[in-house]
């Protein structure tokens, strides 16, 4: 595997019983680039990403850089109603200092207080809830962080606010990201690569090459405007 | 001193139930106890003894049935719990019903309550050192996994602890009324608290109190404690509405 390759996946296969969900797909991605996933419902973009993360089971060859660290997103993180848990505890699951917390809230334009801390989550928005996922997630400043669907149940300003988020880290930070999503928005075109799935690979390549009007229309089984 | 033990770790062991929607279990389950418990009075030894190897024999049940049908725990939980009344009142003599059903504190030995005492501190120990993990992997198992969290080994033991706590509780309360005992505490606690730490010691302090509170009335009215110990937690969560936290 070349020094500057951070994931190598070659050849994979992901079934459920029957159903083949992933089939014969092969990419890499370099140490400090952004993976945006796009593809139709049902395309195996999640079981992709939880397949890389070990989560589900697999046939062919998945390579990681020795000794990476990886934070993760999920799509589905619902805090039950009146459950006690404040930030600064959702934090210290990972033992988290104060320190971190507040630079970690930062990032994503959370600004920490000891009165936020306090705060319960199931008080949150879905986009604020979003946001603290991703302070979590990079806290620990992982070198490589998964973003599975980050703007569902979200609506269009919150999105804004957290793709600027999002892209104003990756440009300071550099970390690697893999970013599932549906949308064809602002960090597509901010990606170095765009593979596009649908059980198998579509297309793979810089924005400018995947993100056309006749690659989108066979993406999503219909035309697209940008 | 064997209320406030048992009290106060079923007590926190019922605030991450109640996180987890497990809080039927630990009724469900003290009623999957009851063949042990029969036995156990039959022959005349420790119910907690009889106890514990028809919860682990329950559990085991469960967890069979569950992989092999792929049926609902709720609906695997409900057929091995019902069973199991349905096979103690096989044998279970007339006059150990109520022993069985609603325990008897006053049956409790110096061994016993030695015996107790340990076995609540250890499960409590226990229980304290993988609850963020645990309400974690409520929260999200991927995302337990993906921070190396083990869960099928974190779930195994949780459910080692119900099966330890549910055995112990059953000589406070008895079978029928166990389910309580892990849940009306974690509710009244949830009620009031502004965070986890609140949540967890608030429910193992009136879990412990109810305990206290029980046995104080079994002491003054020379009526079962269980039922005291279960009224003195229902009291607690009712006054505990009042205090609500929005």
């Amino acid at each position: 595997m070349d020094k500057d390759i951070i994931l190598k996946v070659e050849n994979l296969n992901v079934d459920f019983g029957e159903d083949r969900i992933i089939e014969d797909l092969s990419f890499d991605l370099k140490e400090k680039e952004l993976l945006v996933i796009l593809g139709p419902n049902g395309a195996g973009k999640s079981t992709l990403l939880k397949t890389l993360l070990g989560l589900i089971p697999y046939q062919g060859k998945i390579q990681w850089k020795d000794s990476v660290h990886i934070g993760y997103v999920p799509n589905e993180f619902v805090i039950p109603d009146n459950l006690p848990l404040n930030l600064k505890e959702f934090f210290q699951f990972k033992g988290d200092s104060l320190g971190k917390i507040f630079q970690a809230l930062e990032w994503v334009g959370i600004k920490a207080s000891e009165k936020v801390l306090k705060k319960r989550l199931y008080t949150f928005s879905s986009g604020q809830l979003r946001r603290t996922l991703i302070a979590w997630a990079m806290s620990d400043e992982p070198d490589i962080i998964f973003l599975d669907e980050p703007m569902l149940f979200i609506d269009i300003h919150g999105r804004e606010t957290i793709y600027d988020s999002l892209v104003k880290i990756w440009e300071e930070k550099k970390q690697s990201i893999i970013l599932v999503s549906h949308e064809i928005g602002e960090v597509c075109k901010k990606a170095d690569k765009i593979l596009a799935l649908n059980k198998r690979k579509l297309f793979y390549g810089p924005p400018e090459e995947v993100i056309t009007p006749q690659n989108l229309a066979k993406i999503y089984g219909s035309s697209i405007s940008l | 001193m064997v209320g406030v033990f048992v009290g106060g770790v079923a007590g926190y062991l019922g605030s991450l139930m109640v996180t987890k929607r497990m809080a039927l279990v630990g009724d469900a389950l003290g009623h999957a106890a009851l063949p042990g418990i029969a036995l156990a009075l039959i022959y005349g030894f420790n119910p907690s003894w009889g106890a514990i190897p028809a919860l682990f024999l329950g559990i085991l049940l469960i967890w069979f049935l569950e992989i092999h049908t792929k049926l609902p725990m709720e609906a695997l939980t409900g057929i091995v719990f019902t069973a199991s009344v349905a096979i103690a009142f096989l044998f279970l003599p007339e006059n150990e019903v109520s022993t069985a059903l609603i325990g008897d504190i006053s049956k409790i030995s110096l061994s016993d309550t030695i015996f107790s005492v340990i076995l609540s501190l250890v499960v409590f120990i226990v229980l304290k050192k993988m609850f963020s993990k645990m309400i974690l992997t409520s929260l999200s198992e991927d995302l337990a996994r993906v921070e190396h969290i083990d869960t099928k080994k974190l779930n195994f033991i949780y459910l080692i602890c119900i099966a330890i706590v549910v055995a112990l509780g059953i000589k406070v309360t008895g079978s029928l009324l166990m389910g309580a005992l892990v849940i009306t505490p974690a509710a009244a606690a949830r009620n009031t608290a502004s965070n986890l730490f609140q949540y967890s010691f608030g429910s193992l302090i009136i879990g412990a109190i109810s305990c206290v509170l029980g046995i104080l009335l079994f002491k003054a009215f020379s009526l079962p404690a269980g039922p005291f110990v279960i009224l003195s937690a229902t009291l607690i969560f009712i006054i505990s509405l009042f205090f609500k936290k929005q």
